[in-house]
């Protein structure tokens, strides 16, 4: 079956629900990651597909339908952090939780990953955005800069200090496991 | 050469070509600098490659995920029907959505047999005719239920439909409110009362887009009201009216 992307015209009820089962996945870890908060991330998708669905006419086949809503999710998970603390992107060094014990979070499987996400827990919430962003979602800086509404100096420094300390993190685990 | 510096050149952005230049020269000319941004950038690939791996989205949110735009689709078709079966038809959504509430012991109801429909089409907005808290009714997540229902309810009445920034933090507030009580009726054992309280985001979300015509919102903001009052009205019932309590 052709995707929407292959076919063009705009994404059916159909093309959304092969691009849950596809990609729901990605798009909750992504928002997860953001958010460290099972319930924002679970909001996030859910507004982020609402939102899709309502403007999926202005879906322009640039990418895959999954990525278009990929994209859509990690702004609504944005949203979401920044209605529940105002001036939540305050580059803080000590503003972590710790939220090793949550369960769900804890479903990386591979040995590796568990320690990076161990490790991105004691970053600064704007650290663990940027770095997310950056890395794993490979936006430009300024992108970053505009949506966390910072400058770009802020963002690669809160990228800096996020490999940083996570190379520093993981090297410890790494001594301490081995 | 600075760490900063070698990582910014990874992530190629952040530098303008001048200082990439610079860079490659020195890495090229320096071969003890090359072998530490190769340590570098083993590391941070290693952490892409980590993060690969990703957790599967619980079962129950998928299908959730699944079922809201059902909903949105299904909202839009009856928009696109016509006003003449606009209410009927979102009847029966809510109708569905109820019923199984009922089913299950959850007490509310949405389907009023014998109820007069306003014509959103052609009427002006529903009167929000007031319904006392009942004495009879239940424990404090119910009488918190019914707050978050009247206020929602007066919030969207004295809604205006045309200042689009207002409606959006309004409803988004409002969708906020709605999905804690749905995950408290969750954490109750109430998953219907649950999927009922959900089956309003298609809607609210809809009328928080920016975009709406306000002819669209006006209608989405009657039926809302519309709604909300069938709720309020089933929680006041006595409980020997209802089906079962919350």
């Amino acid at each position: 079956m052709s995707t929407v992307f292959e076919r063009g015209g705009v994404p059916t009820q159909a093309d959304f629900h092969a691009a849950i089962s596809h990609r729901a996945n990605c798009w909750y870890t992504a928002c997860l990651r953001i958010t460290r908060s099972q319930e924002l991330a679970e909001d996030a998708v859910q507004d982020a597909l609402l939102n899709a669905w309502h403007k999926r006419r202005q879906y322009t086949h640039d990418a895959q339908l999954e990525t278009w809503i990929h994209r859509i999710a990690i702004n609504s998970a944005l949203q979401l952090m920044r209605q529940q603390k105002p001036n939540r992107f305050t580059p803080l060094d000590g503003d972590y939780r710790d939220e090793s014990a949550s369960a769900e979070t804890r479903q990386i499987n591979a040995e590796f990953a568990t320690r990076l996400d161990r490790a991105c827990a004691h970053l600064s919430e704007m650290e663990r955005i940027c770095f997310t962003l950056k890395h794993l979602e490979e936006w430009r800086l300024k992108e970053i800069a505009d949506e966390l509404d910072a400058s770009v100096d802020a963002v690669k420094q809160a990228v800096f200090r996020a490999v940083m300390k996570l190379r520093t993190r993981m090297t410890g685990l790494e001594r301490s496991e081995s | 050469m600075n760490d900063e510096q070698l990582i910014l050149y990874y992530y190629a952005d952040g530098l303008s070509k001048t200082e990439r230049r610079r860079i490659e020269a020195a890495l090229a000319a320096d071969p003890a600098l090359q072998s530490r941004y190769d340590a570098l950038r083993r590391e941070l690939d290693g952490f892409g490659d980590a993060s690969a791996d990703a957790p599967a989205a619980p079962e129950h949110l998928v299908a959730r995920w699944q079922a809201g735009i059902d909903r949105a689709a299904q909202l839009e078709r009856q928009t696109e029907r016509g006003p003449a079966r606009v209410l009927h038809l979102a009847s029966f959504g809510w109708g569905a959505a109820i019923t199984g509430a009922l089913a299950l012991g959850i007490g509310i109801g949405v389907y009023l047999p014998s109820r007069n429909v306003p014509d959103v089409s052609v009427t002006p907005l529903p009167a929000i005719v007031e319904v006392a808290p009942s004495a009879t009714t239940g424990d404090a997540f119910t009488r918190g239920l019914q707050a978050h229902f009247r206020e929602s309810r007066e919030n969207i009445g004295g809604l205006a439909v045309e200042d689009s920034e207002a409606r959006r933090l309004l409803i988004l507030h409002i969708v906020q409110q709605n999905r804690l009580f749905a995950r408290a009726a969750t954490e109750n054992q109430s998953p219907e009362l649950s999927r009922v309280l959900r089956a309003f985001e298609p809607i609210l979300v809809r009328l928080a887009d920016e975009d709406l015509a306000p002819e669209e919102a006006q209608r989405l903001q009657a039926q809302l009201l519309f709604e909300l009052n069938v709720m309020l009205t089933k929680m006041n019932r006595p409980p020997s009216d209802r089906s079962e309590s919350i």
